[in-house]
């Protein structure tokens, strides 16, 4: 029978000294980490780092502020995420295919995807042919929409639009609406992409308004969402965009969180809404990269300073104005072209750090994204992916499960100090839209592109299989990519041709003209015309290009 | 005389505009001694060869992260037919395998993929820049 | 060849006259025989310098006053200067990209050029490609260049009309816009009206105008290079100081840049000269001032 050994309990400082002796001892020279966002992280954390004291101020309940555990009571063990698969594909018909099979299979929402023509506001006839349909789906006019849409309830699905400025797809789906008799009061969805000064500084996929212009068809789109599509989400604030062109995520966050404050200013001290009236339509969307604690850190803070600013700058009294809801899309940024199957554990880490981030609605990239568009069999393993967390795995189960830990709460407050004097830097600059003007913000993201290139070149931030545990012959099979048949899109071509020969040319030109004068006026709202043009049977293309025209179009401000 | 730094223009054909990557890549081979023209997104054909004649490059840099570089074959032809067949044209960004042959028969020049190293492409560039250079020189 | 070279420039030919440029660059051989060749038909273009602090907007307006002499008719030149690295000498010429709405036009001929050494300033080699625009027969020929240091009195002497642009909000205001920069001026633009705090900078540099040493009348002028307000103003005030101005005679300039080639050379001369080391000991050690070791060395370099 061996003797059961007693030992005493130290004392914290004592076993703290000793664990630092030990430590230091062992480790031999220490390297300085930092995390993307320039944080330094330390080798352990403690109560001497985050001791709860601050508790309800800090963190609270899910479902009340400061919501650093998440917006809702029940959060993910009530309704677990929106699983958000964004499509788009070659011709209305190889849409309306695809959706009805993922209808059949039990979706309530579909996102629409446009080509990259239709982001740069032309028409199919005004492109290259080879570039049509690759990335997206060519929808022009109300015939196309409608197309697309063949077979679907509008009054039951929620539909997600990747819609920039001028917001036409929304208005040929109204449009097709009207004629099915459905009423817009039953219309549900997101306008994806009403982001303007997102696309301006770091993204320039799309079709942009000069920013005065844009900043004018934002503000008169959501006012029509308000009034008449009540069922709608008008405005989604991109910080997707910011990660991508390069900003940390801290800088990712804070700049999103100061362009919903121009917005929300915009709209409360410029149009005179009242807060409550209009904060509860802002949704966010977000970048989730593979910096896993940064990033469920950047989420928790992102919460805890929305509310803050909800309440404490614009005066919202309505708990729903100051909840931060948002999408999450893990990042393409982070996948890598050699051995291309790693991408699915790279996801899966960024996905469950969305999921601990709190996230409402999510988009699992697919592992071969970073080859092409992604296939259906890789976008089948990206739902997969969230189906294995939830039901295998058990994320969902205890809300906000990682709260609490010495680590991630010191992290948080670390980020979210990062955070708020990105804020300030951008207040100080006289808000976001000056500081996309300027070009402030484009000189972040360049400088923050660049700092981590050099880190991966440097080996200082390695990525497997491209600057280390590199194999040759990494090329895996990668399956052929669909692109779509050049017949097909010369089809797709030709009818719209047909479409516009077809119409009632007067009322299309009266429409188009009432659209530029709109644009024109101080008083008329111009989404209100682009909707009375689609009805009137002009193409996306045609409205780009009148207001182009008369709003100036906004060229990239380079800053290299 | 002197010696030119290599001259390389850097720009991106067709509908994306993601310029991360080229920013990147710009500032890298400015840090490597060269001259850089560096264009916005979006630019036509036409223009980018008058751009390469005016500006009298030694290579001409793709950025493609969508598809664009499906416009490359016309860019080449199209350089060819304004006498610049010697710019060797390369691109970088996004290329799907099964796409590749048919950009190296167009005649591109490299392709650089995601994870290519800075030296890499410093290294690519300023040796079709020589090459391109010294058949100018030749023929003259 | 370099005849073929030569007709084909004076032909106006875009090759040719891009071709010819990189020989004067480099300055090499065939870039002297084809400066050589030409240099009896030059004197038709007019030339027109922009330079002012960075990011005042100089490039934007260019690229909106080359759009207003184009629709005056005339054909045109720029040759747009970047400032090399000073660590790795390479340099990313970006002035283009704000001047893409003449990408499609054949009247039009761009050319970047990297500062090279001349920090911040004009390459000796600017002033003689804006002669081989001439050569080519561009009506207008603009030279775009950093208001840093030395440039704003290189673009002056160069060109035929020196526009400074200014802008709202840059720094301290006013006080970013050196008072060389004013003394070069003959149109003084304040830029970005458009943006808040413009008039004030406009009244501060009319004041700080009279100020300055006497000379005739300068026009300031305000524009909006985004949106063309003013360009049109800005391209009559040009034409007004040539018609004040005249032609200036060919031998002017070509004997400052004569000059300027030789004392280059004598330049590299001395650099290069055994006396030098010795007479800079001997300054060192105290035995020598400066000016009797330069003295010595002046003659030293008449005797070789
Ligand atoms: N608001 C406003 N912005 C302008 C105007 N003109 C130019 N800009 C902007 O100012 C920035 C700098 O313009 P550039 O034309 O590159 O200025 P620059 O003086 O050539 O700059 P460097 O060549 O870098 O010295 C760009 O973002 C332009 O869009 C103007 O009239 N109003
Ligand atoms: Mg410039």
């Amino acid at each position: 029978m061996a003797e059961p050994v007693q030992l005493p309990l130290p004392g914290f400082d004592q076993a703290r000294a000793r664990w630092r002796r030990d430590y230091e001892a062992q480790i031999g020279t220490d390297r300085v980490v930092r995390n993307r966002s320039g944080i330094e992280v330390k080798p352990i954390y403690t109560p001497d780092d985050w001791d709860g004291s601050r508790y309800m101020e800090e963190l609270g309940f899910p479902g009340a502020p400061p919501f650093t555990r998440g917006i809702y009571p029940t959060m993910h063990r009530g309704r677990t995420w929106t699983q958000r698969q964004l499509i788009g594909l070659g011709t209305p018909e190889d849409f309306n295919l695809r959706i009805r099979k993922i209808i059949a299979a039990g979706a309530t929402g579909l996102s629409l995807i446009p080509c990259n023509s239709v982001y740069r506001g032309y028409d199919v006839d005004e492109c290259p042919i080879e570039l049509l349909g690759t990335c997206g789906t060519t929808v022009n006019s109300v015939d196309d929409m409608d197309r697309c849409l063949e077979g679907v309830d509008l009054g039951r699905i929620s539909t997600a639009l990747n819609d920039p400025s001028p917001f036409t797809l929304l208005a040929l789906l109204l449009v097709v609406a009207e004629k099915r008799g459905v009423p817009w009061s039953s219309i549900t969805g997101t306008s994806n992409q009403s982001d303007y000064l997102s696309h301006f500084v770091a993204n320039h996929m799309f079709f942009r308004l000069a920013l005065p212009g844009a900043r004018r068809v934002l503000l008169d789109h959501i006012e029509f969402a308000l009034e008449k599509i009540p069922g709608w989400n008008p405005l989604s604030v991109v910080g997707q965009h910011m990660q991508q062109g390069g900003a940390t995520p801290a800088e990712a966050m804070g700049l999103t969180l100061s362009t919903a404050i121009q917005y929300a200013t915009d709209l409360i001290e410029g149009r005179g809404h009242a807060p409550d009236k209009v904060l509860p339509k802002f949704t966010f969307f977000f970048d989730i990269s593979i910096s896993f604690f940064e990033e469920v850190a950047k989420f928790r803070a992102g919460r805890r300073i929305w509310q803050r600013i909800a309440r404490e700058r614009f005066g919202a009294k309505d708990p729903r104005s100051w909840r931060f809801k948002f999408h999450g899309q893990t990042s393409g940024v982070d996948l890598t072209r050699q051995q291309p199957l790693n991408n699915i554990a790279r996801a899966t880490v960024q996905a469950m750090a969305g999921i601990f981030g709190g996230l409402q609605s999510m988009h699992v990239d697919a592992y071969d994204e970073v080859l092409s568009v992604p296939t259906e069999k890789a976008a089948k393993i990206a739902i997969a992916t969230q189906n294995i967390l939830r039901e295998e795995a058990h994320l969902t189960d205890v809300i906000d499960p990682l709260g609490g830990s010495y680590y991630v709460e010191t992290l948080t407050n670390e980020m979210e100090a990062k955070i708020e004097a990105v804020i300030a830097k951008i207040d100080a600059a006289g808000g976001m839209y000056r500081a996309c003007e300027t070009g402030l913000v484009q000189t972040m993201l360049g400088e923050s592109a660049l700092a981590f290139q050099e880190k991966v070149e440097s080996g200082e931030e390695k990525i497997v299989g491209v600057n280390a545990y590199r194999e040759e012959g990494d090329a895996v099979d990668v399956p052929a990519l669909d692109r779509p048949a050049r017949e097909a899109m010369e089809a797709q071509i030709a009818r719209l041709v047909r479409y516009k020969e077809a119409r009632d040319q007067a009322a299309t030109r009266r429409a188009l003209d009432g659209l530029a004068r709109a644009a024109n006026s101080t008083s008329d709202n111009v989404f209100g015309a682009v909707v009375e043009a689609a009805r009137a049977g002009a193409t996306h293309g045609e409205i780009c290009a009148t207001l182009r025209r008369e709003l100036g179009f906004g060229d990239v401000l380079v800053v290299p | 005389m002197t010696e030119r730094p290599p001259k390389i223009l850097v720009t991106k054909i067709g509908f994306d505009g993601h310029d991360r990557g080229s920013r990147i890549v710009a500032a890298y081979l400015r840090d490597a001694g060269m001259d850089v023209v560096y264009t916005g997104p979006w630019q036509q054909i036409p223009a980018v060869v008058k751009l390469a004649l005016e500006e009298d490059i030694d290579v001409l840099g793709i950025s493609s992260l969508a598809t664009d570089h499906l416009l490359v074959p016309k860019l080449i032809e199209a350089l060819r037919e304004a006498g610049l067949g010697h710019i060797p044209v390369v691109v970088g960004g996004i290329v799907p395998p099964e796409e590749e042959p048919a950009l190296r028969a167009a005649g591109v020049a490299a392709i650089f993929h995601p994870g290519a190293s800075r030296e890499e492409i410093v290294a690519e560039v300023g040796r079709l820049a020589r090459l391109a250079r010294a058949a100018v020189e030749g023929d003259v | 060849m370099t005849a073929s070279l030569v007709e084909r420039l004076l032909r106006g030919e875009p090759a040719a006259l891009a071709r010819a440029i990189t020989a004067v660059e480099t300055e090499s051989a065939r870039g002297r025989d084809i400066l050589r060749a030409v240099q009896p038909r030059l004197g038709r273009a007019r030339l027109v310098g922009f330079t002012g602090p960075p990011g005042a907007g100089k490039s934007t307006l260019v690229g909106a006053y080359v759009g207003e002499l184009r629709k005056r008719g005339k054909s045109v030149g720029v040759i747009a200067v970047d400032p090399s690295s000073p660590i790795s000498g390479g340099a990313i010429l970006g002035d283009r990209l704000r001047m893409t709405e003449h990408a499609g036009d054949p009247g039009v001929f761009i050319r970047s050029l990297a500062s090279r050494g001349h920090l911040g300033g004009l390459s000796p080699a600017a002033s003689r490609i804006a002669d081989l625009m001439d050569a080519a027969g561009k009506d207008v020929v603009i030279l775009e260049t950093v208001g840093a240091g030395q440039s704003e009195v290189e673009v002056a002497e160069v060109a035929d009309v020196a526009v400074v642009v200014c802008a709202p909000g840059l720094g301290d205001d006013v006080q970013a816009i050196k008072a060389g920069i004013l003394e070069i001026a003959d149109v003084l633009v304040v830029n970005k009206s458009d943006l808040p705090l413009a008039d004030r900078t406009r009244r501060q540099l009319k004041a700080m105008l009279q100020l300055r040493a006497a000379r005739v009348d300068v026009a300031v002028l305000s524009t909006t290079a985004t949106s063309g307000e003013g360009v049109a103003a800005l391209a009559d005030a040009v034409e007004a100081v040539w018609a004040a101005k005249g032609r200036p005679p060919p031998g002017t300039r070509l004997k400052r840049i004569i000059a300027e080639a030789a004392a280059r050379e004598i330049r590299a001369k001395i650099l290069a000269s055994p006396q030098l080391a010795a007479l800079s000991s001997a300054v060192e050690r105290g035995e020598l001032d400066v000016a009797t070791a330069a003295a010595a060395l002046v003659r030293a370099l008449g005797e070789d």
